[in-house]
């Protein structure tokens, strides 16, 4: 069974619900597991009724929790650096330095990689001490990105290198020194672009090379969500990320009354069976629409509709 | 004259008498300083051309590195905008003062 499952779906099918009961599940029998919301908009918080933040706290037995805050962690990040200027450069640099440093912190760019910088770090120190670490997402796209991403920047990263190292050895030979592989490992520039390429290729190792990771989509019996759903497999695939199971949230209960409601349920039926067709080498769960909120009391309800069918 | 003086240091002085009028350490030391400052120059607009306006994937993660590349940030955002002195750098290139 995969250790890392990503809950992914269109915005307002129910991810969050659908995470928050499968982590429960986890939990029940007995697995550690670790919740993270990546989504801006979290709401595990208002699932569990317990306040949860940036670092990981307990929320029951073997179930811990985490909402990561994309612009704290860029922060943090972004002050780090300003910590390690005053160690290297003069004043008069550190100040031209710390505007373009500012200028980055509120770029749109910056909270993306942060997000995705935490979800590596998540992924690889803490897949040692958790059965299971199930990720709520945001919606589809977003997340898409954020998977294609080792691929991208393991190559710019990779091209950096191999230029760093290139001009070193050339200011080498013009000092009349004969190559010195050990003063460019030891150069400070080497040393971190190859601690991030590692961490990303340990990331990647962990969440394509080993099958480690599973895709969950939620979806409602609905055009739009069967649509997007489609899409968002295939392009997993080409990222050999394989979807085997999707869960079809808020179905309506079979005895629905007046016209309205009858003539709903007869296009959810269509679609059910559409969902069928479309995804028949899945394997699919069905989760009723609550009458009652998603709340810490009702959540283990729709766990328990989830464990019947698993 | 010195004694000590041997015939290995005598050759040695031939050597550098010839490394000397024919001028070939410098230049090629030159060369060499050249080269790696263009390789760098390259290595700066792989981790910052979002400063001069091209949209770059890493710019995130060179962030981490400007502490060590600071000192050349002005000079090398200056050469990368004045077009002018890039012609002047690239003329040089053939010597023509020599």
């Amino acid at each position: 069974m995969s250790k890392i499952i990503f809950f992914g779906g269109k915005g307002g099918v129910g991810k969050t619900t659908c995470s928050s009961a499968y982590a429960i599940r986890c939990a029940s029998k007995g697995m550690k597991t670790l919740l993270v919301s990546t989504d801006p908009a979290h709401s595990i918080s208002d699932v569990f009724e317990k306040k949860i933040g940036m670092n990981i706290i307990e929320i029951r037995k073997n179930l811990d929790g985490i909402e990561i805050d994309a612009e704290y962690e860029s922060q943090q990040y972004i002050n780090g650096i300003r910590g390690n200027l005053g160690k290297i450069l003069s004043p008069i640099v550190i100040d031209e330095i710390n505007k373009q440093l500012d200028a980055a912190s509120v770029s749109p760019g910056s909270h993306e990689s942060a997000m995705f910088d935490k979800m590596i770090e998540i992924i690889n120190e803490e897949s040692n001490r958790y059965d299971q670490i199930i990720f709520d997402t945001a919606p589809t796209g977003h997340t898409i990105r954020l998977l294609s991403l080792p691929e991208l920047l393991g190559g710019w990263i990779e091209t950096l290198i191999m230029k760093r190292r290139k001009a070193i050895a050339i200011s080498q030979m013009a000092k009349r020194k004969i190559k010195d592989e050990e003063a460019i490992m030891q150069d400070p520039i080497i040393k971190i672009l190859n601690r991030r390429k590692n961490n990303m290729e340990k990331a990647r190792h962990i969440m394509i090379d080993e099958k480690q990771l599973n895709f969950i989509f939620v979806l409602n019996a609905e055009k739009l969500p069967i649509e997007e759903t489609k899409k968002a497999v295939n392009a997993l695939e080409k990222y050999d990320i394989p979807v085997n199971e999707l869960i079809v949230n808020r179905i309506l209960p079979i005895d629905v009354e007046g016209d309205f409601m009858k003539e709903k349920k007869e296009q959810e039926k269509h679609y059910l069976k559409e969902i069928d067709e479309i995804f028949k080498n899945k394997k699919i769960y069905k989760l009723p629409w609550c009458v009652k909120d998603v709340r810490a009391s009702s959540i283990d309800d729709l766990a328990g509709h989830l464990t019947k069918q698993l | 004259m010195d004694e000590k003086y041997s015939v290995k240091q005598f050759i040695k002085d031939i050597g550098l008498f010839f490394k000397g009028a024919t001028d070939f350490d410098r230049k090629s030391k030159g060369m060499l300083e050249k080269e790696a400052s263009y390789e760098m120059d390259y290595f700066m607009l792989l981790c910052y051309a979002d400063l001069l306006g091209l949209p770059l994937p890493l710019n995130y993660y060179t962030l981490e590195i400007l502490p060590y590349l600071a000192e050349d940030m002005d000079n090398w955002l200056g050469r990368m905008v004045d077009r002018k002195s890039m012609w002047e750098e690239k003329g040089s290139d053939y010597d023509f003062d020599v």
